[in-house]
């Protein structure tokens, strides 16, 4: 009936699940970076390997990995469900995953060769669809179910789509299939990436987390009760439709573009009516974010109208500082509470507190780092050159958020090694 | 839905008292923050004096389960209370770093705790309990004092 636990030791997963995969994040963002002084100003071009290969360490090897370590945190908290033996089905993840993208990016770099499209698809094609699966069916057994639970839900059918939809493009380009469908299932595929997983999860999230970091008024019921199911209407309407209406995606993107726009306004309006007026980095992350997300919507309804390689390529970049605002925004949050609140629970009464595991202006640094990485992705755009500059933000970004887990950690072990603790059950 | 209705905005009350510290320390003022600390923590723990004398009693009582929802709740009654403790010594050091970090923590434990109320226990108090026990339930709660 009713999440039988609470925030408690039992119920949330081990805080190593959570490190493991925020970690996987940062490493893939170091990798991101380098990869980007090899093919410099070559992924501004959409049809090149560059932009391919990018893409998808951003889609996959940073975002999905942050999400998975998100939502192994907070389905138990704010869904109520409870994933059994969560570090064991993390394992028959993580590992699976971290050789799937690897193999993903070497195939889509040296384009021909087909095994390396069948192990990717075996490796991301099995882990991903039995996650996506297994939490899928936890939060449909929720009774009561808020407008996150319902939101993640709609996230984690278009996780599953899209992986679907990527089997079939890899089989493709592997050789396997004959690809009639190509663009119509390309296009499903990256919309349901963006809009259906990516949108839809963070979206989800902020309904939750906004109202709780901030203590901001509650979400219009509209917004709260229809936004998540129906940005995953829209995208498997305009995925059926599209074998016979062509364009269809287009009118599904531009309503798609509207209601996410409409989505940050009324965000950035909860922040701005916050009850807690003490303003760290994070609320200036949510800022950052929404605003490029209004940018990124703007630029891509733009784009369907004119053909313009700037137009587009702001539109992505403008979507990837939205998405990675907000990965940071939840980042330093979730790591110093998480720390602090699983070594108090077990009762050290020596736990670091927020601050001590990473103090707010560690946090502040980093939001002028990301700010000066976009800006040099940006600038890069009038002069090329500034790509190389872009790509060392980009490594010092993520090395930094690396450093932040990792030193984490240790305060973690070194608490639970030398700390005192009170004995509850005595 | 009176009992959502009326535990619902003590719990806002509750965040209004908790900002207007933390404001107040974060500008150093710590006569304001003494004071306005004074009642969140006053608000609060008589809020949580009314959840588990009267409230979670009748819920157990109806429902005939005394662990579940209102053991967890409990459960994390303590955790605040003893968040309530260090912010009132960090009050008392005049220390802003201690007292804001501790603000953060406190903040999300105690958010998250008032979402699970909201959005399921209250809900399930307005659903099982007979209209006259709530009528009861509510009366008696706004007696409770700490
Ligand atoms: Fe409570
Ligand atoms: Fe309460």
């Amino acid at each position: 009936m009713f999440s039988q636990k609470g925030l408690s030791l039992d119920q949330a997963p081990p805080i190593s699940v959570v490190f493991r995969f925020f970690l996987q994040g940062a490493s893939f963002g170091i990798l991101g970076g380098v990869l980007l002084a090899l093919y410099q100003n070559e992924i501004f071009d959409p049809a090149s390997k560059g932009a391919l290969v990018l893409t998808h360490v951003f889609t996959l090897g940073i975002m999905l990995s942050v999400m998975l370590a998100a939502l192994f945190q907070m389905l138990p908290v704010i869904a109520g469900v409870k994933l059994t033996s969560p570090a064991k089905k993390a394992n028959w993840v993580q590992y699976p995953l971290i050789a799937g993208i690897l193999s993903l990016l070497l195939a889509f770099h040296f384009g021909k060769i087909a095994w390396l499209y069948l192990l990717a698809s075996l490796l991301l094609g099995g882990s991903l669809l039995f996650i996506s699966f297994e939490m899928i069916k936890k939060l449909l057994q929720v009774p009561n179910h808020t407008s996150s639970s319902k939101g993640i839900t709609a996230a984690l059918f278009s996780l599953a789509i899209l992986v679907i939809a990527a089997l079939y493009l890899t089989a493709t380009l592997g050789g396997y299939s004959e690809g009639i469908h190509y663009v119509q299932i390309k296009t499903a595929h990256y919309s349901f990436g963006l809009f259906g997983w990516i949108a839809v999860l963070i979206i989800s999230i902020s309904f939750q987390v906004i109202e709780m970091f901030y203590v901001t008024p509650p979400y219009p019921n509209f917004a709260n009760r229809y936004l998540s199911n129906g940005i995953l209407f829209l995208l498997a309407a305009a995925s059926i439709l599209s074998f016979f209406l062509p364009d269809i995606w287009m009118i599904c993107h531009l309503i798609l573009a509207l209601l996410l726009s409409i989505y940050a306004i009324i965000t950035l309006k909860r922040l701005s009516k916050r009850k807690r007026p003490v303003s760290d980095a994070t609320v200036w992350f949510w800022r950052l974010g929404l605003g490029s997300l209004i940018i990124s919507m703007l630029c891509f309804a733009l784009g369907l109208f004119v053909q313009t390689a700037w137009i587009h390529a702001l539109a992505y970049l403008f979507f990837g500082a939205f998405a990675l605002s907000i990965v940071f925004a939840m980042f330093y949050k979730i790591i110093p509470f998480l720390t602090w609140f699983h070594l108090s629970s077990q009762g050290y009464f020596t736990a670091p507190m927020m601050h001590e595991v990473i103090h707010p202006k560690t946090a502040k640094k980093h939001f002028w780092i990301h700010c000066s990485m976009m800006t040099a992705f940006i600038m890069s755009l009038i002069v090329p050159q500034l790509i190389v500059l872009a790509s060392l933000l980009t490594v010092l970004s993520f090395g930094w958020m690396g450093y932040q887990i990792i030193h984490a950690h240790l305060l973690y072990v070194k608490t639970q090694k030398e700390g005192h603790k009170f004995s509850m059950n005595a | 839905m009176i009992i959502s209705h009326y535990m619902k905005h003590e719990h806002r009350l509750c965040d209004d008292y908790f900002a207007k510290a933390e404001e107040a320390a974060s500008k150093k003022d710590w006569e304001e923050a003494t004071k306005q600390f004074e009642i969140f923590a006053h608000e609060t723990l008589q809020h949580f004096k009314k959840e588990e004398e009267v409230l979670f009693p009748a819920f157990e009582k109806q429902t005939g389960s005394t662990e579940g929802p209102t053991g967890v709740m409990k459960y994390e009654h303590e955790h605040v209370r003893g968040l309530i403790g260090k912010m009132a010594e960090a009050i008392l050091d005049e220390d802003v770093d201690a007292y804001l970090s501790l603000a953060e923590s406190m903040m999300i434990l105690l958010q998250q705790h008032n979402m699970k109320e909201e959005q399921m226990l209250y809900a399930m108090c307005d659903r099982v309990l007979p209209v006259a026990t709530k009528e009861e339930t509510l009366e008696a709660m706004k007696q409770t004092e700490l």
